[in-house]
């Protein structure tokens, strides 16, 4: 049994009277320590399959599945503790809280977890020890993305969603970060799923699902994933 | 200005109308209290000043002492200015409805303050009436019913006492108001329980007294061009009544004159009778005297008359008791003699029965030897009768017959012989027996001769004395007579010398009455003479200074909030700023957008602002004061340009001041700097961080919290000050109830802790006035009594005049318990310096005065007096001054002379006191009577209304701590959206969402709260010190309760917008946190 599964989900969008489909029958799978991206073009519903599977949004039909519990269907308090303890979320624009230093922004996240890790640890795990007490205005775009990750690993989650990790980033910097996100998986068995539109960093995933036009059209698993040192884009 | 930039500002209004809702809101609520509030005091005194007009108020009131007349009314009509004078008559009478006993205020309608005619008619003729709505209610009664009316009656010039109503029994024909009250107050009265109830208006035919007025009113000409209680009006009628001050002393002379005349020949006149009757009842006297002599002397006479003839009668009865003495010893010798003559009859008597006996035995013997004879001679005659006798035998016989019959013949010579003799001894003693019988009966009638001349005698005597006693009885009867004549003469001339001297010390008091005419004493009043009116525009005033600072706070949040909004605005639209600073536009030209922006939600706020505030405002506190005045149902609105413009122009430049500052703030940077976006606001350690051992402490939230707090300090300032401002309104609103509704207590319980207020009439003497204390000190209803000399006077200090209550005590003891003297500081009992005065603690302040100064002080008199202050005592309404007696008495070289008693009861059922104020007011002695309770009503009133201008404070606070805190939370919460949408993506629970950003505003509600409760206490002192009533003091402690209410209530609103905020927050789309920063 996968550790994550789409089934059939759909979802609608109503903006006025108009209804967008947004994902349509989407199915598909991950297992438990994968790294998987999804790639495809704006509106293809990459962000509404985020958005789902971080308990930010609920389907219009079918089931999504994470660890055996559907999360399809929870609501209210019941989503938010699924956000709090299972899943890590990596931001585009790091959106992290600018009045706190570093440590304080993954201190965040995990005093409200049970099985977090301690925030000191994931600091250096990320290369960032050093500028712990730094606040997020005295770093750099890669380090704050690095403070971001630091705190969606620090809460131990079962499922790290990232939201194009490097688009806001150069691409040397983009390139450590997704250094990061790949070695976070590896070594610390962290299922990863990382949202991007650009297709050149599928190399690197264990899986890449290709979504157009509000379905997962198509889904590669790569035997034999190329690290990250070695993508260029 | 460019087209598009002008439909860019129009879409932008479209757009983000929240914002500009809440800009116009400020706006609103800005101009809208400050226009109102400020209009309200302006508006409501237009409205008395068209209802004073409408009902032809005075302007000018005179009362004098002592009346006025119509000769007064003519003078004062000669004064400049002056349009009409009008004389009315007022008085006070009892009105009986069942058990109740009503004091009512009759005034004369005399086409000057005008009653306006709610229902029924007006009165046609004397016998009608017109009375108060609410007589009709409290007493049951309706139009066309009777009410009867018991009014004193009043002395004319002439001494006289008259009528005052022709007609006493009247018929309700209508219900009116009277614009001479306004307010709940009818004034006192001399009467009942010293309150008057209801006035009534009566025709003025139905009055009495014909050219004597108690009141004259006078209407300037073109005053009513000027609004009433402006101070051109003020001037204007100050300028008249300086005018008739002018006049005053003449016509007050003129007066006393007039009185003085009449009471002069009325004097004389008196004296006149007086004289006449003396002399009449003098010679009345006499006559009745000489009626009593001439009858004395009569009497004497009848008497010696009397005596005399009793004499005469004694003597005469002296000589005929001699006589007859003489006649009883005549008749006792001749009895004697007889006596004698008697025995020696009876001697001889006895000798004769003697020899009478010694014939008789012998005739006995003779008789018997007769008898023998006989016998024999019988026989010897038998014996010769028998025929056989012998012859001898017969001659025998016939001689021894003839022997025998010769013997018989002597015997019966000798037995006559015999009883010849005896017979002659029988005459013997009965001629001897018949001499004695004859002296014997001759002495008889000579004792009963003399018997009957005694017995005659006696009974003469016995008439003659009955007579002379008769004769003296009715000398004694006369005697008494006289007597009891004469006392009923004394009694009589007692009487009249009584009554003479009654009259002639009646006659002298009216002489010294003449003297005693005191010069009456006009009081030119204008309308601040009418409690109500004062009262009212007191009220204005006290509103006009609430204006005056309220609306400050209400603009500084109103300026702070825009100031958020549009700052937030601003940084919102930087890359548009930065786009069209790159595409050429100035800096003027984009600072249009926002000022046209602003401008439109300031002028359409202001101007909803002011429609709504112009009526509302002056609408919602005259509907409070409706409930305290009877004015008009309607408040005159207008549209007070001045203050609408003052208000727009005002929130425009905080408004537009803060959005231009913003801008141009902005724009000062370069279009590229503009158009990338703006770095987040770095993080910075605060300062708490460096106290490690207080920052370690802290959990993580607090220190998140803590960083928060001072990372934006602009809603830092915001909130506090918003809530400050709030807590600071509410706690004013409370400071100033508890001040107000503690002048009462504080006065009639902690300085005058009596109960009533007795002035003593003038006319008392020492011994009367000690009488009548005496006896109300002997009712066992009073606890205490001070006797006090209370005058009204004028303190003044350099330019500073204030009227005064002067306090002088009998016995400075005697006001333990009464009046409290305590200084003002230390609230320690002081006692009163020789040569010093105690002056209360507001009048001080007034005066500018201190512990120790010296001020002068002017009893009504008019004498000056520089006099050294001792000490500045606590003191709560009006100003006094408490002066020791032996003071007043060097001070001012009079003898002091107490006038007024203040009494302490103990304590009494309210209708127990009502009973002691009616008989304490029936007393001859009393002159006025106060009940301190309706004096405090009358203020109680005042302070009631100020409770309402609380409530609209309290009401108005609470809007803007609403408005300013909604607002702060709607700008935290959209200035931080995407970090409170990350917080939520991070799996942060609603609560925890809602702590995350509410626990600052906690915090910056609890230091706003803080900081208000400090400016509150600051603003209420200097609200009350602005509004405070001259002859008032407030205390400006707060209550600890308003304190907790204060904060109470914010926490309230605090809580209520923290609602909404959860709600808010709960609505937050998390992928807003996935959007790139603008």
């Amino acid at each position: 049994m996968p550790y994550i599964e789409f089934k059939n989900v759909g979802k609608k969008y109503k903006m006025g009277e108009v209804t967008i489909d947004a994902l349509v029958n989407t199915n598909f799978e991950i297992e438990k320590g994968e790294l998987v991206v999804i790639v495809g073009p704006s509106g293809a519903g990459k962000t509404t399959t985020l958005n789902i599977l971080g308990g930010m949004d609920s389907v219009t039909s079918g089931k999504v599945i994470v660890d055996g519990k559907d999360v399809s269907n929870l609501k209210g308090k019941e989503l938010i503790k699924y956000r709090r303890e299972d899943i890590g979320f990596v931001f585009q624009f790091y959106n992290l809280v600018q009045n706190l230093t570093a440590k304080e922004n993954v201190e965040l996240a995990t005093q409200i977890c049970k099985n977090s890790l301690d925030p000191e640890d994931v600091l250096s795990k990320v290369g960032l020890s050093n500028r712990k007490n730094n606040f997020p205005s005295q770093l750099s775009g890669g380090e704050q993305q690095r403070v971001a990750i630091a705190r969606a690993i620090a809460k131990n989650p079962k499922l790290l969603l990232c939201d194009e990790p490097t688009g806001a980033l150069d691409y040397k910097t983009g390139k450590q970060i997704l250094k990061l996100l790949q070695d976070t998986c590896r070594k610390e068995r962290m299922t990863v799923l990382i949202i991007t539109h650009n297709t050149a960093i599928a190399p690197m995933a264990d899986k890449v699902i290709y979504f157009k036009n509000g379905m997962a059209e198509r889904v590669e698993i790569n035997q034999n994933p190329t690290p990250v040192e070695n993508i260029e884009w | 200005m460019k087209k598009a930039l002008l439909k860019d500002s129009l879409k932008e209004i479209k757009n983000t109308y929240k914002r500009f809702i809440s800009i116009l809101l400020m706006a609103f609520l800005g101009v809208g209290f400050f226009a109102g509030l400020r209009a309200a005091a302006p508006d409501m005194v237009d409205t008395i000043d068209e209802f004073y007009d409408k009902q032809n108020v005075y302007d000018i009131q005179i009362i004098s002492t002592l009346g006025l007349t119509g000769e007064d009314i003519e003078e004062l009509s000669k004064i400049e200015n002056v349009e009409n004078v009008y004389g009315s008559y007022e008085t006070d009478g009892k009105i009986k409805i069942e058990n109740k006993e009503i004091i009512a205020k009759i005034i004369t309608l005399s086409g000057v303050n005008n009653p306006i005619l709610l229902e029924g008619r007006l009165p046609q003729n004397a016998e009608e009436c017109l009375v108060e709505e609410n007589f009709l209610k409290a007493n049951n009664k309706k139009i066309g019913d009777k009410v009867v009316l018991d009014i004193q009656k009043t002395t004319n010039d002439d001494g006289e006492e008259i009528d005052v109503l022709k007609n006493k029994e009247l018929t309700i024909t209508g219900t009116i108001k009277s614009p001479l009250y306004i307010s709940r107050d009818r004034g006192s009265s001399n009467l009942g329980a010293g309150k008057i109830d209801y006035y009534m208006y009566v025709t003025s035919d139905n009055i009495y007294p014909t050219d004597i007025y108690t009141n004259i009113y006078i209407s300037i000409k073109d005053a009513k061009k000027y609004t009433t209680s402006s101070e051109k009006y003020e001037d204007y009628i100050e300028e008249v009544k300086q005018d008739i001050e002018q006049i005053k002393e003449q016509r007050e002379n003129k007066r006393q004159e007039a009185l003085i005349q009449k009471a002069q020949n009325k004097v004389n006149e008196a004296e006149n009778e007086l004289n006449t009757q003396k002399s009449d009842g003098q010679s009345q006297i006499d006559e009745a005297t000489q009626k009593i002599e001439d009858a004395k002397l009569e009497l004497q006479n009848a008497e010696e008359e009397l005596n005399q003839k009793s004499n005469e009668t004694n003597r005469q009865f002296a000589q005929a008791e001699t006589e007859i003495q003489n006649a009883k010893n005549l008749l006792i010798e001749s009895k004697q003699t007889l006596e004698q003559n008697e025995n020696n009859a009876n001697q001889k008597i006895e000798e004769l029965e003697n020899q009478k006996i010694e014939l008789q035995k012998s005739l006995n013997q003779i008789n018997s030897e007769l008898d023998e004879t006989n016998k024999n001679y019988n026989l010897i005659l038998e014996l010769l009768k028998n025929e056989e006798l012998t012859e001898e035998q017969k001659a025998i016989y016939e001689a021894q017959k003839t022997e025998l019959e010769k013997q018989i013949t002597t015997l019966t010579q000798t037995k006559a012989e015999i009883e010849e003799k005896i017979e002659k001894i029988d005459a013997g003693i009965s001629s001897i027996k018949q001499e004695l019988e004859t002296a014997k009966s001759t002495l008889e009638t000579q004792n009963i001769a003399l018997t009957q001349k005694e017995e005659e005698y006696n009974s003469a005597k016995q008439s003659a004395y009955s007579q002379i006693e008769q004769a003296r009885i009715k000398i004694d009867n006369s005697k008494q007579e006289i007597a009891s004549s004469e006392t009923e003469l004394n009694e009589k001339k007692q009487e009249f010398d009584e009554k003479i001297e009654d009259a002639e010390e009646k006659l002298l008091d009216a002489k010294e009455k003449i003297l005693e005419i005191e010069k009456p004493t006009w009081y030119v009043l204008d309308r601040n003479g009418n409690v109500g009116y004062a009262n009212f525009i007191q009220d204005t005033k006290s509103v006009e200074n609430i204006s005056n600072v309220f609306p400050i706070v209400f603009f500084i949040v109103a300026a702070l909030i825009s100031l958020t909004s549009m700052t937030r605005m601003v940084e919102e639209q930087r890359s548009q700023l930065g786009i069209l600073k790159a595409l050429g536009y100035n800096s003027f030209q984009i600072t249009q957008k926002y000022i046209i922006y602003a401008s439109c939600a300031c002028i359409i706020g202001g101007f909803l602002g002011m429609c709504v505030g112009f009526v509302l405002l002056p609408k919602i506190l005259w509907s409070l004061y409706g409930m305290m005045y009877q004015i008009s149902d309607n408040i005159c609105i207008s549209f007070n340009f001045k203050y609408g413009t003052i208000g727009l122009i005002l929130i425009c430049v905080c408004i537009l001041g803060a959005t231009i500052y913003t801008v141009w703030k902005e724009l000062k940077n370069d279009p590229a700097v503009l158009m990338r976006p703006k770095a987040p606001k770095s993080g910075n350690r605060v300062f708490l961080e460096k106290i490690q051992f207080i920052w370690k402490k802290l959990n993580f939230s607090s220190k998140v919290t803590v960083r928060n707090l001072f990372r934006y300090k602009k809603r830092f300032y915001m909130t506090i000050i918003g809530i400050l401002g709030c807590t600071a309104l509410i706690l004013t609103g409370f400071g100033i109830k508890d001040s107000v509704t503690k002048i009462l207590p504080n006065q009639f319980e902690k300085v005058f802790c009596y109960d009533m207020q007795i002035t003593m009439k003038n006319s008392l003497s020492l011994e009367e006035k000690q009488a009548f204390i005496e006896e109300i000190n002997k009712d066992n209803r009073i606890e205490k009594i001070a006797e006090v000399y209370m005058t009204s006077g004028e303190v003044a200090n350099n330019d500073n005049l204030e009227e005064v209550q002067i306090i002088i005590p009998e016995e400075e003891q005697s006001l333990d318990e009464i009046i409290n003297i305590n200084n003002v500081k230390t609230h320690e009992k002081v006692s009163l310096k020789e040569n010093q005065i105690c002056l209360t603690d507001k009048a001080a302040q007034l005066l500018e005065v201190k512990q120790g100064d010296s001020i002068i002080l002017k009893e009504s008199d008019d004498k000056e007096i520089e006099i050294k202050i001792s000490d500045i005592v606590e003191n709560y309404v009006n100003h006094y001054v408490f002066m020791s007696k032996s003071t007043y008495e060097t001070l001012y070289e009079e003898t002091y002379n107490s006038n007024v008693l203040l009494i302490k009861n103990v304590e009494l059922s309210d209708e127990k006191k009502d009973e002691l104020a009616t008989d304490i007011i029936s007393k001859k002695e009393v002159a006025a009577f106060t009940d301190i309770s309706s004096f405090a009503g009358t203020i109680g009133d005042m302070m009631t209304l100020l409770n309402y201008v609380v409530i609209i404070l309290i009401v108005s606070a609470g809007l803007l701590a609403f408005v300013v805190l909604y607002n702060l939370a709607n700008v935290n919460i959209s200035e931080r959206i995407r970090e409170l949408a990350t917080i939520k993506v991070l799996g942060f629970y609603d609560k925890e969402v809602y702590d995350y950003v509410t626990r600052e505003t906690v915090i910056l509600t609890i230091i706003g709260i803080i900081l208000g409760l400090g400016a509150g206490y600051l603003l209420n002192a200097y609200i009350l010190g602005t509004c405070e009533i001259n002859i008032l003091r407030f205390t400006k402690t707060i209550d600890f309760m308003s304190y907790i209410y204060a904060a109470g209530l914010t926490i309230i609103f605090t809580v209520i917008v923290n609602i909404v905020t959860y709600f808010s927050l709960k609505r937050i789309n998390m992928i807003e946190s996935l959007k790139s920063v603008e």
